[in-house]
């Protein structure tokens, strides 16, 4: 029997499907609280959770591995619960259980008819390896090495390493390192996957940090440390248990490997800051397998920072002490609507400077749809919605409590609050039919949005929108909306705040195709920033590239601002990929080029494995 | 085919309301017009004058029309000297029509620049083709706020309800003044707020009258569907309901601040009439196109109420009270109509002495459920004009 897929199978849905698995690792998390892939939770290594059976079954499809007694077990892991379908399809409108059906009648039929399992050999180096870790947390099985070969970073090729590694404690890594050093071993640091320029896949060794998941808080200094395999999600559940939030990044990405390579930042780096500014201490391995404390006098200074592109990493983070930050029961979310970039960005400035708000961030309409919708299509129609009807081509999302949120009532400026949000969320089926739209364009014209304004607004909103969970659930997959309208029906997701401590909207945006942001910190300049923008539109065009603005979140007090540009491609297409790997040496030699000539402007490549640094030396030294 | 005796005649304003409606009926009585115009987006003037044609259904007078590309904001009409030299040399009279009609304080620069710093490209150009008349289309209430009796006479008003009606005032008092030095006739043509064709119900623009009666319709139809596929909660809170004669009930006060009429004429009257003054008219003169039997909001509201099949709506005349108590529809309708509101409730009289003896003591139809219906229908038919070329 053939050991790997036939042509036929290629042109499936399940091969479809499992190729555009977009290395997100938002399945390893329980971000719609429908739980987590029980087998990935249970054996830890990518390969049992769905993201790892999507890698394996397009490995199998494309005769790049065979079938091994740990595909055997990996197949036969997946009791097809669905867990997988609620989170790929909430992202990216996939549904990955066909593929684990796929592969396991594959893996089945081919047991069956009494195919020739691979069993791989074990060697010298997998046996020190397993004397360091235990047999379970190492191997060298292909059906496990494919699963590492991708990260989220798609314009990098993939790799197929030699072994993978999960350690438990930072004992076993010294171990581990030494070992390495002493066989002249090459081996690279795995979180969840999560950058974009592929650092995360290597030959040789993978050390996956995902069994170190302890969190321990000490609230009486406002922090709480936590090992490197704790993803930004999870910590932050516990955290809000508590009463209290950290700053974080993506939600499937691991804290540790995340200040590591460049930094958190969030919408809420508006007051909690970036880099330094989110934790207290860190702990390290170094290069020869030695520990040392971020705080020791002695210890290498993490917290400079060097103008230069490809830095060294500093050695492997093992557990760092997160900063805690209090919460108000009077938080709440609002977006206030834009014409354009210029008067959103003074707004922005104004707010950050005069310290309004606890979170800020400008986003566009292509941003704002795509999280809004449920599926692809219906994004298309709202972004135009948005932008021809609405003329809400910019809106600033500010978390704040009343004090703030008063404050911006008292500036003037209208915005739809958390009532009228959750209105437009859950009544965006009938947004699309709303031909009244085209009146409420007209009550702009003297004062753009003085609808907003009118007091009983909120209620003829709801009222013309009848917005309700189910309604939303009707524009998914049938099989797929009693689990959907369950989720719409509770706060969490349509709560603005909840949405933006979790970083959950943004998680849509790759929905439509992959993307790579162009990463830029610089001074609120609007000339700066429009023009900038303009520049990365032409890059896009000449590469015939899909891309669109991703985002601005103002920093230190209003005096610089993070600034996201997106370009999307599909990863399938090689040709693609060759557009985008152009765009992406072009977007950064014009990020070189501005920061020789302002000296304010600072690329993201640069910022790569000094996370660890102060704020003040990267964005004025 | 173009009948020579007529004056060849440069429009401004063509692709607009009444400029669309007055070009159509030029066209059909033979007229050689010359649009002066721009393209919009992906749409030249010609293929957008060629779309109104064929909207009016005169395509065949398309051969009747040239359609030359200008920005009047710029010298020669932004054309080439050539063709311009050749323009002031074939053109007989000018209609400008063209302008901006919002009322929108936010856009004041916007406004001014269409309706005043735009003239002096036409005008010069009026000069240069040594025209022997200018007609400029007003408006009514350049005659301003605090006043009963207009006269047709230059306007002295030094308050205005909105940026539109101040642009219009002070472009008449320029167009004179350049007219008058240059010994150019001028005819000021001022209509009062015109709807659709009193006939066909047809019409491109859907805002002034339509706009109350739309933004009624909106209200209506939410609470409709609130009603047949919610439950109708929403509805019962604001004492909304179906009757038993299967009305809607939908209790809406709109307050005005005193008693006065709508001042309203149909677009076929403005066209006939404004024809009329072009042929009849031998020197300058101001003209006012109003309706001397203006009707009232009451009766708008009760043929609303009649064709949508609503009850509840009633109008008051007199300040809204400081401690009212306004339901979502009705605070959402005030907003609504606040642009509008002055013309709502007008008290002041036109006087058409002017106007008569040039149009032959042509008047406007008295708005009649009939033709408020016709006209309504037609604007449902094609959305309030989003479907209007469909």
């Amino acid at each position: 029997m053939k050991n790997n897929l036939n042509e036929s199978d290629k042109s499936n849905l399940p091969y479809e499907t499992a190729r555009n698995c977009r290395h997100y690792a938002m399945c390893k998390i329980d971000f719609l609280g429908s739980g987590v892939c029980s087998s990935g939770l249970e054996k830890h290594f990518v390969s049992y959770y769905p993201q790892g059976r999507m890698i394996l079954y397009e490995a199998l499809a494309e005769d790049k591995i065979q079938i091994t007694e740990k595909c055997v077990q990996i197949a036969d892991s997946c009791n097809l619960c669905g867990k997988c379908d609620y989170q790929c399809y909430f992202l990216n409108e996939m549904r990955p259980t066909k593929v684990m059906e796929a592969l396991k009648n594959h893996v089945e039929t081919f047991v069956k008819n009494g195919g020739k399992i691979k069993i791989p050999q074990k060697d010298r180096i997998l046996t020190e390896i397993q004397k360091i870790v235990g047999a379970d947390w190492a191997t060298n099985d292909e059906a496990i090495t494919a699963t590492y070969s991708h990260d989220l970073s798609a314009i990098s090729d993939p790799k197929f390493p030699d072994y993978i590694v999960m350690p438990d404690s930072k004992e076993e890594i010294v171990s581990l390192v030494k070992l390495f050093i002493k066989e002249n071993i090459q081996y690279t640091i795995r979180g969840n996957g999560q950058n974009l320029l592929g650092f995360a896949v290597n030959e040789g060794v993978i050390v996956d940090l995902n069994r170190m998941k302890s969190i321990d808080f000490d609230e009486k200094n406002w922090l709480v440390k936590i090992g490197p395999g704790v993803a930004a999600f999870d910590l932050q559940k516990q955290a809000q248990k508590r009463g209290y939030r950290i700053n974080a990044a993506e939600p499937a990405a691991l804290l540790c490997a995340n200040i590591m390579c460049s930094g958190i930042m969030s919408t809420f780096s508006t007051t909690y800051g970036i880099n330094a500014d989110n934790f207290i201490n860190a702990e390290f391995i170094d290069k020869e397998g030695s520990v040392f404390n971020l705080n020791d006098i002695s210890s290498p200074n993490l917290y400079s920072y060097k103008n230069l592109q490809h830095n060294e990493s500093p050695g492997i983070c093992v557990s760092a002490s997160i900063r805690l930050h209090p919460v108000t029961n009077d938080e709440k979310g609002i977006l206030v609507p834009f014409e354009n970039l210029n008067s959103a960005l003074d707004f922005i400035r104004d707010c950050s400077v005069r310290h309004i708000g606890l979170a800020l961030g400008v986003v566009g309409a292509e941003y704002i749809s795509t999280f809004l919708s449920p599926t692809k299509k219906m994004s298309a129609e709202i972004k135009s919605i948005f932008i021809d009807k609405l003329n809400i081509p910019w809106l600033v999302v500010v978390i704040g409590d009343k004090y703030a949120i008063n404050t911006i009532t008292e500036m003037g400026f209208p915005f739809f609050d958390q009532n009228l949000f959750t209105s437009l969320y859950l009544g965006l089926p009938s947004l699309k039919k709303a031909d009244w739209l085209d009146l409420v364009k007209e009550l702009s014209d003297d004062e753009p949005y003085s609808y907003l304004k009118i007091k009983s607004f909120a209620e003829l909103f709801e009222t013309a929108l009848s917005p309700s969970a189910a309604l939303y659930a009707k524009e998914v997959d049938p099989e797929l909306r009693p689990f959907f309208e369950k989720l719409f029906s509770g706060k969490e997701m349509t709560d603005l705040v909840w949405l933006n401590m979790y970083r959950i909207m943004s998680t849509r945006l790759g929905r439509k195709n992959p993307f790579l942001p162009a990463l830029i910190y610089l001074p609120i300049d609007n000339n700066l920033i429009i023009e900038l923008s303009e520049k990365f539109r032409l890059i896009a065009e000449k590469h015939q590239v899909d891309h669109d603005f991703g985002f601005i979140t103002p920093i230190d007090n209003g005096k610089r601002c993070i600034f996201e540009y997106d370009f999307f491609y599909n990863y399938n297409d090689k040709d693609d990929i060759q557009r985008i790997r152009n765009v992406a040496a072009e977007a950064n030699m014009l990020i070189d080029d501005y920061s020789v000539r302002t000296g304010t402007v600072k690329g993201h490549p640069y910022v790569l494995y000094q996370g660890f640094c102060r704020k003040e030396n990267l964005l004025y030294s | 085919m173009p009948d020579k005796s007529k004056p060849t005649i440069a429009l401004t304003g063509a692709t607009g309301f009444l400029g669309s409606h007055l070009m159509a009926s030029l066209l059909s009585k033979g007229y050689k017009i010359i649009v002066l115009g721009r393209s919009v987006k992906d749409e030249s003037l010609y293929e957008r004058i060629s779309r109104l044609l064929k909207w009016f259904g005169i395509e065949k007078c398309l051969r009747l029309i040239t359609c030359i590309e200008t920005d009047l904001s710029l010298d020669n009409l932004g054309i080439e000297n050539t063709e311009y030299l050749y323009l002031c040399s074939i053109v007989d009279s000018v209609i400008h029509c063209a302008s901006d009609t919002s009322f929108s304080e936010n856009k004041r620069e916007k406004v001014m620049a269409a309706n005043i710093n735009n003239l002096k490209g036409i005008l010069e150009f009026s000069k240069n083709a040594h025209v022997g008349f200018f007609h400029y289309i007003s408006t009514a209430y350049v005659a301003g706020s605090g006043i009963t009796y207009c006269k047709e006479i230059p306007s002295t008003a030094k308050s205005f309800t909105n940026v539109y009606e101040e642009s219009k005032a002070t472009a008449e008092n320029i167009i004179s003044g350049f007219c008058q030095k240059n010994s150019i006739n001028l005819s000021i043509i001022r209509p009062s707020i015109v709807y659709g064709d009193s006939q066909s119900g047809r019409s491109l623009k859907f805002n002034a009258l339509y706009f109350p009666v739309r933004s009624a319709q909106t209200i209506r139809d939410i609470y409709l569907n609130d009603l047949h596929n919610n439950g109708g909660l929403k509805a019962a809170k604001n004492g909304i309901f179906i009757d038993k004669d299967g009305y809607l009930f939908l209790p809406l006060k709109i307050y005005l601040p005193h008693e006065g009429d709508l001042n309203i004429i149909p677009v076929d009257y403005f066209v006939n009439a404004t024809i009329k003054i072009i042929e009849n008219s031998s020197e300058s003169g101001i003209y006012h196109l109003t309706n001397e039997n203006p009707t009232t909001m009451k009766i708008v509201a009760k043929y609303y109420e009649q064709l949508m099949k609503v009850r509840g709506v009633e109008i008051i005349y007199g300040s809204l009270p400081h401690n009212a108590l306004r339901n979502p529809p009705e605070e959402l309708f005030d907003r609504f109509i606040e642009p509008y509101r002055p013309y709502l409730s007008d008290s002041r009289v036109f006087d058409k002495t002017n106007a008569n003896l040039a149009t032959d003591n042509l008047k406007p139809p008295g708005f009649t459920f009939d033709i408020f219906k016709t006209c309504m229908e037609y604007a449902i038919s094609v959305n309030w004009g989003a479907s209007i070329f469909e």
